[in-house]
């Protein structure tokens, strides 16, 4: 009987208590119950993105020792180092952070230069083909649903399969693509995926293939969003159907091709898995592939990358929404 | 081919000149013949690296060596060979079992499977309280919260990595940056699969925000009142009838979650030490496992990507409605 009453009690002190905290929360003012709702994701964004930037940037002006066992402040020294060549002898193969000369060899063993030439070129080609993907969605006819089914599917395959699909293709050994491509000139013959440039071309045609469906998607949407009756008086003055897309379709999404192509270049700049699935970070660099090469053991080096990198993507993100303004939400 | 009635307009020439003479008079016939084409090649181009995998997983793996599955065809008579892919020479479809025999293969999609749901239970709460605050009350700092939010999830996973990596790691305590104020350590992480929850709850989640703070702004402001008179509170009235009768968009934002978590490389590859099961690594630890161990099991490495590949495609082709409005809906937030 008596554990019985003291359950009891217990119990009723807890709902008391919760209680307590519902009308607590009902009487708080809007703001303030905004505030609390926003409480979890504020905690996660923090430990998750804020504390890590933070500490990021904390870390670059630490270098590791000489005798490779305690950091020392040394300032924005890594990042001169980083922008006069002193780090390159840190990164894997005979990488650079920046390209030495103007040359193509130069510049794909530039993590720099062969992030920037991957996210322009692939971005380029996936607005060209998402375009021609979404012109052909945008039409009615039958079995429209499974074709938008196929189209989608290389975007929802996980990167690691996507990197082991072109291995295979492109492969020495077994693949059938690079025979011809190399008699064409585009591809090195022997020791394909460990020849930087050829590693470039077959991630670069792998980005491609995967990620056209989702330009497709938003230039789909763009599309739809056209007033249809444009059309049809276009029709009735006898423009033909190049006409219409050059003077209608075309400047009506061209706003919102324009965002979500600086926002894909700012997606494509962060490549790394299909690199290391593909080929590897001492072929081919990007600026991801050098902070998880050299994060373990020139944490400095790694952090001043890793923040560098940050901040190129901040800035061109602070610019399109400042552009933007309020449209960017 | 021709009828009657056409060989009035048509009487001679093979069926190119034809068409070519139809063509002219009609030009529609243009571009429907144009939009095939398109869509073909489209389709080909898509759908072409899944046979491939496909036509190596059921080789056998000594044929793929020595090459000689591959049939050369005259390519236009121009003496140049093209090597297609066509399944000719030996049929193996045993690959599909020896993947799990090899190593437990099963177990890493499962951890990925583990993963990803936890991760999308994380991220839709988490995520459905911000939207009904975004999308349903009005107060200072809302748009620059918001844009904070955006900015988040364009930053690059390395950016966070060394951070993250050293709490998880749980050797020393967890300090405020620019101070030697220690807060506290945290447990070791690595290996287990909260290192790979925590980042990837923090990654998805502003796709997640973005998709449901447009849903639930759209439920009559009159249907949250009604059941705040019943006598529902605050937040019962956000779980019990803003979010069922946002169905679509919860399941939008769930389905997108998962094939992002399902799909993620840099911190599955990176926040397991080892590629092995039991370390919690995902799909990617056990795909490599064979491009790494059985390097010249070519015929594995496909079978194994075939199994990893499935779960996606049946996603893709069932909640294909709530993908599409998902990516384009949150239109250019992510």
């Amino acid at each position: 009987m008596s554990t019985d009453t003291a359950e009891r009690t217990r119990e009723s002190r807890r709902s008391g208590m919760l209680i307590a905290a519902v009308r607590w929360m009902e009487n708080l003012s809007e703001t303030w119950y905004a505030y609390l709702l926003l409480t979890p994701i504020f905690i996660i964004l923090g430990v998750v993105a804020l504390y890590p930037l933070l500490r990021t940037f904390e870390l670059s002006l630490y270098a590791v020792s000489t005798d490779l066992t305690s950091l020392n402040f040394v300032g924005l020294e890594n990042y001169i180092e980083l922008f006069t060549g002193g780090k390159d002898r840190y990164l894997p193969g005979s990488n650079t952070f920046l390209p030495t000369t103007l040359s193509m060899p130069a510049i794909v063993s530039s993590a720099l230069a062969v992030t920037i030439v991957f996210a322009v070129v692939s971005v380029f080609f996936e607005t060209l083909i998402g375009l021609g993907q979404a012109l052909v969605l945008d039409q009615d006819f039958y079995g429209r649903r499974w074709i938008r089914a196929a189209i989608i599917i290389p975007w929802a395959v996980p990167v690691v399969i996507q990197g082991i699909i072109f291995y295979l293709m492109f492969n020495s050994n077994i693949g059938f693509a690079t025979p011809p491509l190399a008699d064409l000139g585009l591809l090195a013959s022997t020791n394909t995926l460990n020849d930087p440039l050829s590693a470039l071309f077959i991630i670069l045609v792998a980005d491609i293939w995967k990620t056209s469906a989702f330009m497709a998607l938003l230039i789909l949407a763009g599309l739809q969003s056209i007033d249809r009756s444009l059309y049809n008086v276009a029709k009735v003055a006898g423009a033909s159907k190049w006409q219409q897309f050059k003077h209608i379709t075309f400047p009506l999404i061209l706003p919102t091709v324009a965002v979500a192509v600086l926002f894909r270049m700012v997606g494509a700049m962060k490549v790394y898995g299909i690199i290391d699935t593909v080929s590897s970070c001492a072929v081919l660099p990007s600026l991801s592939c050098m902070v998880v090469s050299t994060f373990n053991t020139r944490v400095g080096t790694s952090a001043s990358i890793a923040f560098v990198t940050a901040a190129i993507i901040g800035i061109i993100v602070m610019i399109v929404i400042v552009w933007q303004g309020e449209d960017a939400i | 081919m021709a009828t009657p009635t056409e060989q009035l307009d048509d009487s001679e020439g093979g069926p190119l000149e034809r068409w070519t003479k139809r063509a002219i008079k009609d030009p529609q016939r243009v571009y429907r013949a144009l939009f095939y084409v398109a869509m073909a090649f489209f389709v080909v181009t898509t759908l072409f690296p899944f046979y491939w995998l496909l036509v190596l997983a059921v080789t056998p793996r000594q044929n793929l060596l020595s090459g000689s599955f591959l049939p050369e065809i005259d390519l236009f008579g121009a003496g140049m060979t093209f090597p297609l892919p066509v399944p000719r020479k030996g049929f193996a479809p045993g690959s599909f079992i020896t993947i799990f025999e090899q190593i437990p293969f099963h177990l890493f999609v499962l951890n990925s499977f583990v993963l990803a749901i936890t991760t999308t239970i994380i991220v839709l709460f988490v995520a459905s309280l911000s939207g009904y605050v975004f999308g349903r009350l009005d107060f200072p700092g809302r748009a620059l919260l918001m844009l904070g939010i955006l900015a988040v999830s364009y930053f690059p996973p390395a950016a966070f990595l060394i951070p993250l990596f050293e709490a998880f790691a749980g050797n020393e305590p967890i300090v405020i940056p620019f101070t030697q104020i220690p807060l506290f350590t945290a447990p070791r992480l690595l290996n287990t699969p909260g290192s790979m929850v925590i980042p990837f709850s923090g990654l998805f989640l502003p796709l997640a925000v973005f998709i449901l703070t447009t849903f639930y702004a759209q439920i009559p402001d009159g249907l949250e009142d009604a059941a705040r008179v019943e006598g529902t509170t605050r937040l019962g009235a956000l779980f019990r009838v803003i979010m069922p009768l946002s169905a679509p968009g919860v399941a939008t934002a769930a389905v997108l979650t998962f094939i992002s978590v399902y799909n993620e490389y840099f911190f599955s590859s990176l926040m397991a030490l080892s590629p092995s099961a039991e370390n919690w690594s995902p799909l990617v630890g056990g795909i490599l496992s064979y491009q790494t161990q059985y390097t010249t099991q070519f015929n594995l490495m496909a079978a194994a990507s075939v199994v990893g590949v499935l779960p996606v495609v049946i996603l893709v082709v069932v909640a294909q409605e709530r993908i599409v409005s998902g990516l384009t809906s949150g239109a250019l937030k992510e």
